[in-house]
């Protein structure tokens, strides 16, 4: 495909994700006004207690006492013209809230994909090699464990293990608060300390790489262009690496698309869990402190990453596999 | 010579470094240096103690702002930005002389002007508690740039325990009189005069205190930069102090289940004192306002069932003494508490319940079920849900089936203060540092507001506990305030408007390298001014 052909499908592609991200946000602006209480109330009692002409007032500056399509319609207005609002609980732009957690979001996230295709990939492949050997069912067997075991006690453990029993690794937390490296220093810091969160988070999805890519491995190997190409005298090397594994990577990719959706929501447990800064954190306490603002802001966020990973995913199909054309 | 010239300036040397060592020595046993890592637990939403008194904003910003006077573990006010004070004998004039050289860190000088701005326009108008506490301030005279006279309509004399830094902040008028202090940027950014500046708050990571090299006392603080670090898992939150990666951790940062295993570590001290400036009684809020608990016998019989120790051992691992009514017996030495009133901690306690019960009418159908109630769970912690489960199986030993209900906190709030939409429910109230700032709110008509929070829960609406509570609250006499609030203590006691079940405790966990920690009544609400790393 050719670089012209590229920014034409991206453009299109972009201009279908706006509506898309429009509704999501419409959707979910109504849905949460069916939540009973406001912002006003958990701030008066956050405060520990607050007169009831102090409530009304709040609400007023708010804009909480307008109608809800009022409301939705100043809140759309703002959307479009990338003003997300402000946060009266945190004291501060929504923007420049998110943008504060995006950053470990991302790093915790893409590391997260990394590790969790990358090793789910490999271990998948190899138990495709070996199939019905014991090594096989060992990997079946901790892909199937890793699957069904809670995130939480996964990262309370990893933590107890090698961080206060072995000391390879901190605890909590995306920095050291008592050095405050800078620079280099800083990075190594930063990864140090990521080194657990990812594994844990990794562990869940890496089962269901690994189960997924031995299957569509098996499911390839027994289809006629590999008999061909044995046929043809390629080795079984040649064959499993060359060819079955670019076709079965295709299911896996897609499966990884729509789990980034899924990350998001899971990122959740395990940053409470190591005190990780990123998004699914603040919207959990976002959500029970009833500030819409940023929570829509969050939702909004999600949405526009969810809708960019799947038009990544979409056009990795096609370097992966060129009889797939890219659409219009 | 120069051989006698060397071995009198060698000896001079060894004089001089002996001297030095030995001063070293006898010097005080705070090192300047170190970081302290605190956990606090939730994160602030903001820090602005002026607009919110929620516990965590005060934990960081009371290191930051001063108030006029400190407080020590009795209570006793001690001089801090105010150097002396003086109350008229009708104790309708207070004239405090403000310390000199003081300095906000951003350089500017605090004056009288900063005192006047920050009680008239801040602790009266957006302070929670404020209104209330100053009410009786009509006016604040500044004379000269040192000396402030508040002037007061009536007597208060339990106004002047509410000068401390956490509860009544000194903040800088030229900065935070400009603007909207509901919404003031420098919420976040706060410039006060304490012992440590504010440097940076990474939302959802830690906030960032350096030292204040210009702060007025000389020497202090010691450490160089306190972090406050926030961790949501609780189980993390152990991990770090057992690791050492936290060093301070207080309220409901430690969970009451790991105290124990925390204590048994060698390096680390768990302690329960620096609660006495807040107090706080849980309590069983009980809906007066709905059948059956109108009935006085049937709060008594609520009352009988509950067993206290039970709970505290049980739910809050021994942390924690049985309550016997509103005021919490810190307030034992200053002779305002008794606890001389109707004991409902009894071993017959079923007994008299069901008695009372079956009196009030409320008998047993077939199924052993008098009547039904529900219980919203508070929605604060673990603990509480322990204890939604408690009352039902309390109350169910009497007869009264209970069902839970459990929802999150703004959804609570609306039910419990706004709505009225509750049977009963539990919560604690801080006592503060005197009855009419904390004890008050709980039982006085005046405080039932719709959307009033943390305040009169059960609807309690009598004219003598009204009437005995504003006498007291006048009366400057120390002897005669006493007699009242055991008065109404003890008619409060005998109609239950409120099951009081247990004067809370928390653990506080400080790493053994640190020291001076906890040196006051404010425990952590204080300014860690002299705490030090060893």
């Amino acid at each position: 495909m050719t670089g012209a052909r590229l920014l034409r499908y991206l453009f299109w592609r972009l201009l279908q994700a706006v509506p898309v991200i429009l509704g999501v946000t419409i959707l979910c602006f109504l849905m949460l006004q069916l939540a009973p209480g406001d912002l006003a109330e958990v701030l008066a009692g956050e405060s520990g207690g607050a007169s009831p002409g102090y409530i009304e007032e709040l609400r007023v500056r708010y804009g909480l006492d307008q109608p809800v399509l009022v409301q939705l319609w100043v809140y759309v207005k703002n959307v479009l013209m990338f003003d997300l609002g402000f946060s009266f609980r945190h004291n501060a732009g929504v923007t420049s809230l998110l943008l504060e957690r995006l950053g470990p979001t991302l790093l915790l996230m893409g590391g997260t994909l990394l590790l969790s295709v990358g090793l789910g990939v490999l271990a998948g492949l190899f138990a495709a090699i070996w199939v019905r050997t014991w090594r096989d069912h060992a990997i079946s067997l901790v892909a199937i464990v890793a699957y069904a075991t809670p995130l939480f006690w996964v990262g309370l453990m990893l933590i107890l293990v090698f961080s206060i029993w072995l000391d390879w690794f901190p605890t909590s937390g995306m920095e050291n608060v008592v050095m405050f490296y800078e620079g280099w220093d800083w990075v190594v810091d930063v990864a140090h300390h990521l080194v657990l969160p990812v594994v844990t988070l990794s562990l869940f999805y890496m089962a269901l790489y690994a189960r997924l890519m031995r299957a569509t491995m098996l499911e390839q190997r027994g289809l006629d262009y590999v008999t061909t190409a044995r046929a043809k005298g390629l080795t079984e090397s040649q064959i499993t690496f060359g060819h079955v594994l670019r076709n079965a990577l295709l299911p896996v990719i897609t499966m990884a698309g729509v789990q980034v959706g899924g990350l998001l929501g899971g990122s959740v447990v395990v940053e409470s869990v190591f005190a990780w800064p990123g998004l699914g954190q603040l919207a959990f306490e976002a959500l029970f402190s009833r500030d819409f603002n940023l929570l829509l802001g969050i939702f909004f966020i999600c949405a526009c990453l969810v809708v960019a990973v799947n038009i990544v995913v979409d056009i990795i199909y096609v370097v992966l596999d060129p009889r797939i054309e890219m659409g219009e | 010579m120069k051989n006698s010239r060397r071995i009198f300036t060698g000896m001079a040397g060894a004089l001089l470094a002996a001297l030095t060592l030995s001063l070293g020595n006898t010097a005080m046993a705070q090192k300047q240096g170190g970081t302290m890592v605190m956990i606090v637990q939730p994160e602030p939403p903001t820090l602005a103690s002026y607009l919110s008194t929620s516990g965590p904003i005060g934990q960081v910003a009371a290191k930051i702002y001063d108030g006029l006077l400190e407080y020590d573990t009795e209570l006793k006010p001690q001089p801090s930005l105010a150097e002396s004070w003086d109350v008229s004998p009708d104790g309708k004039t207070i004239t405090f002389k403000i310390r000199q050289g003081v300095k906000f860190h951003d350089g500017e000088p605090l004056t009288a002007e900063d005192v006047k701005f920050s009680i008239m326009d801040v602790a009266k108008v957006t302070h929670p508690r404020g209104p209330n506490t100053f009410a009786a301030v009509t006016e604040v005279q500044t004379p000269d740039d040192h000396t402030v006279v508040l002037k007061l309509s009536e007597a208060a004399p339990y106004m002047m325990m509410a000068f401390s830094g956490y509860e009544t902040p000194i903040i800088p008028k030229h900065i935070f009189g400009k603007g909207d202090l509901r919404t003031h940027p420098n919420a976040n950014n706060p410039i006060g005069s304490g012992p440590f500046k504010f440097t940076e708050w990474k939302k959802g990571q830690y906030i960032r205190l350096d030292r204040n090299p210009d702060y007025w006392k000389k020497g202090q603080p010691y450490l160089d930069r306190i972090v406050a670090r926030f961790i949501a898992d609780p189980s993390t939150r152990t991990a770090a102090l057992e690791k050492g990666e936290a060093h301070f951790a207080a309220m409901g940062a430690v969970p009451f289940n790991d105290a124990k295993k925390l204590a048994e570590n060698p390096n680390l001290t768990v302690t329960t004192t620096g609660h006495e400036m807040i107090s706080p009684v849980s309590e069983l809020l009980l809906n007066t306002k709905n059948k059956p608990l109108d009935d006085k016998r049937v709060r008594q019989a609520i009352a009988y069932a509950m067993d206290r120790q039970f709970i505290i051992d049980n739910i809050w691992f021994g942390y924690g003494k049985p309550a016997t009514g509103p005021m919490s017996s810190n307030f034992a030495p200053s002779g305002l508490y008794t606890a001389n009133v109707k004991n409902y901690q009894v071993p017959n306690g079923v007994e008299l319940a069901n008695n009372l019960l079956d009196e009030a009418g409320y008998k047993k159908d077939a199924d052993g079920v008098r009547f039904e109630l529900m219980h919203d769970s508070l929605p604060y912690g673990q603990e509480w849900t322990r204890f939604g489960e408690y009352t039902q199986q309390a109350l169910g030993k009497i007869g009264i089936k209970v069902t839970i209900r459990q929802e999150d906190v703004p959804r609570w709030l609306k039910r419990t203060y706004t709505d009225h939409d509750f049977d009963t429910t539990a919560n604690y109230l801080y006592n503060l540092s005197d009855p009419v700032i904390g004890v008050h709110r709980a039982v006085h008509s005046s405080t039932i507001k719709p959307g009033t929070v943390f305040t009169n829960g059960s609807y309690w609406s009598d004219p003598k506990t009204d009437a005995l509570l504003n006498r007291a609250k006048v009366e400057p006499d120390a002897t005669k305030r006493a007699a009242l609030y055991a008065e109404v203590l003890q008619f409060v006691a005998e109609e239950e408007p409120i099951v009081w079940i247990h004067e809370m405790n928390f653990p506080t966990v400080i790493n053994n390298q640190y020291g001076d920690v906890i040196v006051s009544a404010l425990g952590v609400y204080s300014n860690f001014d002299r705490a030090y790393k060893k």
